[in-house]
């Protein structure tokens, strides 16, 4: 029985183990590829090490575009826009979850409705509107527009359903606080970790975010990461050991972060899924 | 590390006046129209100017300062949306020859550059190029940057191999009809097999139509694309996959192909050798040029406009015929293969000096006659939207085996419909 | 982390109780007591609707409507519409599109699925995986697509070497119709089956342990009990995996657009050879943004949403079907 478990066991981690190189390969190859020239790249077999090209194509990125600016406008723009998603479905979230205010339901509905909404159609009126807040060409209208997706408070709600206990806030209204204070002493504590897989989730998507910022960033001074990282590919004369430099810069910050927090963020977010 | 509500109160802190930040960066000005503005941006693509010439009209002129953006990614849309946007609009823009006809619709969106003096300067200009950049009723929207007069680029090293001549001038008259073109495609693909005369239909197809004096739509605004010239064009893009020799890339790998011998051969403008150079800089010195099957056209070749909101428009103006004068239009050539529009250009020395990358050949000696020759065609807003089916079904055709038939009655309905749909009469 | 309805949050002992000072009383004075909490959803909403909701109707109006972005706005009626239904390059994007979705998701689910379950048996190393296959789904697309294009390059790509490599014939990835949808799904599979595995781990670790050894004392076997008890009590999740990897795999356009280009002269942004990797947005885009035409990419944005709706009702239909 025993040797059966090992051996099942072994299969198992092999079988994972697989997966997690497939998922990995290509940041390998990211640097291998942005390690060499684009001729190392198109050789046949290709290769498969690492060169000594980086430098020479880092410095080709920088040339082309202002890298290291364009991460800072996305740091700055996914920082805020966390921020405030956090903020605002949390508030609203807790509210949805913990007190029966009347027309709640209904409005709960109109927020599935909402969230099956592909916002993504609007570009073309979003532009628009942006055009007439005179917002173009600045990170604002990259800020404001992401906090329009219910699934913020979908997850919210949900994990404050099962993390906030109905008695502490009970509680604290015969102690006297109000709304804000049974939010912020009862509430706050309890959903960190569903807030930090929200902020997480939130942060990427941002960050990620491609079709928007194409449109809306004319100004070349202040673009975002992946708007700058798609001015790299040409179809005529793609060098893609630079374009590949441009990618590995533009990922290994996130991941090397992500990899940072993300063993408390994630192990606390499965933790208060399963109280949910 | 949990995060703690000291954390959360930090880190919203941080946010938000991050926020604040933003908000104040983004209330620059975009070169405000109340005075002459002394700082003027020009917009352009990579290859679009020489960055050599575009660094020293930025110290040339010490009254302005001009500041150059490189725009990658779709240069054309970038420019509409901000236009639409009416913030950062350039203070003067690149435009592509495959746009120009889009735009001069919208002439009341640019300043016409014969109000600023250019009027002065047409007769240093071709004058079909300059009829190109200007609308019906003679505005100048657009200042020639280049033209694309068309020539063949061929492998002399493989053509050697294979037992063909080498010389430039005994290939362009082995060539010189369509026949001829494709004939020597065959005797090159028996000779070396991994070699194919071209890239894809679609060049030849582009060549064909270049070469016509009348596209897709004609002068009343009538959809003329399923007649015999089309055809004719139509049936010569498909006769090298019938050969066997068309190579049929239609994605990036020409980059990789061009560069270790798939391509023998490879038809294009003049500007088109940056992009050979480019993608294979090992292969220098192997290839020539050789006047082109059917006589020369003209494909790409670029403008540079000055957007009505432009700051200073007669400094840009100032800006635009100093980048553009016949000497840094030879300049251009040489560093970015842009062939001068001026035809003062051809006769100096960066013009008629040998090209290394060609083996020492002296391009002009190609370029230079055929852009005498390139015929002149009518070219409607709508082209461009009207010919892409065209292009879409010939790759069809190469990649999914469409019949040919049946790709040519649907390019056609759709075209059809195309044109309906940006008010042509069809 | 189940998509709850609107019906009242499982019972739990003291949530029904109300405020004592508004226990009774109707009609505005009610409405006014919870005033804080109207206000704490007011900024979500009001912001969806500035910047979502009004945005999505001026779609509609512009449907109707000619506009090539700069110049005026004429109204066409429903012509719009009428040129869409006779459009087979819209046809062609639809196709595209649903295929790519299929091709991507169900296998992306599927696999999460079995990933999640193995996690969830695994005591070793949790941590690390998890972290590793989520790690894709924070990655750049766009740096993902340039790589996945360059990759999957027809004749020099590091996949058709490989092929070589243990003897097979090279594919091209690229030129074929059918391997472009399959390079699409592949990307699209590869950045989310991690994350979607997390979700389902989650959700396997709320399933309480004594379910499965009580049926394992009835004497069901592994995969009984996996299909009786695992997958019903995953539906909600199921659901909600599936409705958005609906939303945002029909509207894909990141990759297409990023892989095939939009620099060439002759038609940009047109999905590649054959325009196989047309998807729909992205022949959105090609027509509001390249040919100027905003009312026609309006309308196809409309003709897409209602395929979304369709295909998330019937989505709903086929895995919510029993109720909790």
């Amino acid at each position: 029985m025993r040797r059966r478990l090992r051996s099942r066991g072994l299969a198992l981690h092999a079988l994972l183990a697989l997966g997690v190189v497939l998922c990995m390969f290509p940041f390998y190859w990211t640097i291998v590829m942005a390690t060499n020239t684009t001729e190392d790249i198109y050789r046949y077999p290709p290769k498969l090490t690492f060169g000594s090209q980086l430098l020479v194509n880092v410095h080709k990125v920088l040339q082309n575009i202002d890298l290291f600016r364009a991460m800072l406008n996305s740091l700055l723009v996914a920082c805020t826009a966390t921020f405030l998603v956090l903020l605002v479905d949390s508030l609203a979230a807790f509210s949805f979850a913990k007190y029966r205010f009347p027309g709640r339901n209904l409005l709960f509905g109109l927020l599935i409705g909402m969230y099956l909404l592909p916002t993504q159609m609007a570009l073309i009126p979003q532009f628009v509107l942006m055009v007439k807040l005179g917002w173009v060409g600045s990170l604002k209208p990259l800020v404001l527009p992401s906090l329009a997706n219910a699934f913020g408070i979908f997850w919210m709600r949900q994990y404050i359903v099962g993390a906030v206990p109905d008695e502490l806030i009970e509680a604290a209204r015969l102690d006297g606080c109000g709304f804000l204070r049974q939010y912020w002493h009862v509430g706050l504590p309890a959903i960190r970790p569903g807030l930090a897989f929200l902020g997480i989730y939130t942060y990427v998507s941002v960050w990620n975010d491609y079709v928007w910022p194409l449109v809306v960033l004319v100004n070349p001074d202040r673009l975002t990461l992946q708007v700058a990282l798609s001015q790299l590919n040409t179809t005529h004369n793609t060098d893609y050991s630079m374009v590949m430099a441009g990618a590995m810069i533009a990922v290994l910050p996130l991941v090397l972060v992500f990899l940072l927090f993300a063993r408390n963020f994630i192990a606390d977010a499965t933790k208060g899924a399963v109280r949910g | 590390m949990e995060l703690s509500r000291r954390r959360f109160i930090q880190a919203s802190a941080l946010a938000v006046t991050g926020a604040a930040a933003a908000a104040a960066c983004g209330k620059s000005s975009s070169g405000t129209s109340a005075a002459k503005s002394s700082t003027l941006t020009l917009w352009y693509w990579g290859g679009g100017l020489s960055d050599k010439v575009v660094a020293d009209t930025v110290k040339h002129f010490t009254a302005v300062t001009l500041k150059p953006s490189v725009i990658g990614g779709d240069f054309k849309q970038k420019l509409l949306t901000t236009m639409t946007g009416g913030k950062f609009v350039p203070d003067i823009t690149g435009i592509k020859g495959e746009d120009i006809a889009g735009f001069l619709p919208r002439a009341d969106r640019f300043i016409d550059l014969n109000t600023l003096g250019a009027d002065k300067l047409a007769a240093s200009y071709l004058p079909w190029k300059w009829k190109q950049g200007s609308t019906t009723d003679g505005k100048l929207i657009g200042f020639p940057i280049d033209i694309g007069p068309t020539a063949m680029f061929y492998r002399e090293d493989l053509f050697a191999q294979a037992g063909l001549p080498t010389d430039p001038a005994a290939v362009g008259s082995a060539v010189s009809t369509w026949d001829d073109y494709f004939a020597l495609g065959g005797r090159l693909k028996q000779a070396l097999p991994k070699t194919f005369l071209l890239n894809n239909s679609g060049s030849v197809f582009s060549m064909v139509v270049g070469q016509g004096t009348t596209r897709f739509i004609d002068q009343s605004n009538h959809f003329v694309g399923d007649q015999d010239h089309i055809r004719r064009a139509w049936d010569l893009a498909l006769r090298p996959q019938q050969l066997g020799i068309n190579a049929k890339i239609n994605d990036n790998s020409w980059n990789a192909a061009v560069g270790n011998g798939t391509l023998g051969t490879e038809i294009g403008a003049a500007w088109h050798a940056l992009d050979i150079s480019s993608a294979a800089p090992k292969t220098k010195g192997k290839w020539r040029v050789a006047a082109g099957p059917g006589g020369p056209a003209n494909i790409g070749g670029s403008f540079l406009a000055i957007p009505k909101t432009s700051g200073n428009p007669q400094a840009a103006f100032e800006i635009i015929s100093w980048l553009l004068s016949p000497e840094n239009q030879a300049r251009g050539f040489t560093d970015a293969a842009l062939f001068p529009s001026s035809p003062a250009s051809y006769k100096l020395p960066a013009l008629t000096a040998p090209d290394p990358f060609f083996g020492g050949q002296a391009t002009i000696d190609i370029f230079g006659p055929a852009a005498q020759k390139i015929p002149v065609a009518y070219e409607a807003p709508a082209d461009a939207a009207v010919a892409a089916p065209y292009y879409s079904e010939l790759t069809s055709i190469e990649a999914k085996g469409k019949d040919p038939a049946a790709a040519w009655s649907d390019a056609v309905s759709q075209a059809k419909s195309i044109a309906q749909k940006q008010g042509v009469s069809v | 982390m189940a998509a709850q309805s609107t019906a009242a949050p499982r019972s739990r002992p003291g949530s029904a109780r109300r405020p004592a000072a508004s226990h009774r009383t109707r009609g505005p004075r009610r409405v006014w007591s919870f005033l804080p909490q109207y206000l704490a959803i007011s900024p979500f909403f009001l912001v969806f609707l500035g910047f979502a909701l009004v945005p999505v109707l001026f779609t509609l109006y512009l449907s109707f409507q000619r506009w090539d972005g700069i110049g005026d706005m004429h109204y066409v009626g429903l012509e719009q519409y009428r040129f869409l239904i006779s459009d087979r390059t819209f046809w062609l994007a639809l196709s595209n599109t649903l295929i790519i979705w299929v091709l991507a998701t169900i296998p992306m689910l599927f696999i999460a699925l079995v990933i999640a379950a193995m996690l969830n048996s695994t005591r070793r190393l949790t941590a690390f995986y998890r972290i590793a296959y989520f790690v894709p789904s924070v990655t750049s697309l766009v740096a993902i697509a340039i790589f996945f294009f360059a990759v999957f390059s027809s004749q020099f790509g590091l996949v058709n070497a490989a092929l070589h490599a243990i003897g097979l014939p090279a594919v091209p990835w690229m030129s074929n119709p059918w391997t472009i949808k399959v390079v699409i799904a592949l990307l699209m599979t590869w950045q989310w089956v991690g994350y979607n595995a997390i979700i389902y781990l989650a959700g396997l670790q709320a399933i309480p342990t004594e379910l499965y050894e009580a049926a394992r004392v009835d004497g069901a076997g592994p995969v009984q009990s996996f299909f009786r008890i695992t997958i019903p009590l995953l539906r909600p999740i199921i659901l909600f995996t599936v409705v958005v990897s609906t939303v945002t795999g029909l509207q894909s356009f990141t990759e297409p657009q990023v892989m095939f280009g939009s620099n060439a002269s002759t038609n940009p942004n047109s999905g590649g050879p054959g325009q196989a990797g047309l998807t729909v947005m992205l022949y959105f885009y090609h027509q509001a943004f390249d040919n100027n035409d905003f009312g026609y990419g309006a309308a196809i944005s409309w003709a897409l949403f209602l395929v979304i709706m369709l295909i998330v009702a019937v989505n709903w239909r086929i895995v919510a079907r029993t109720d909790r």
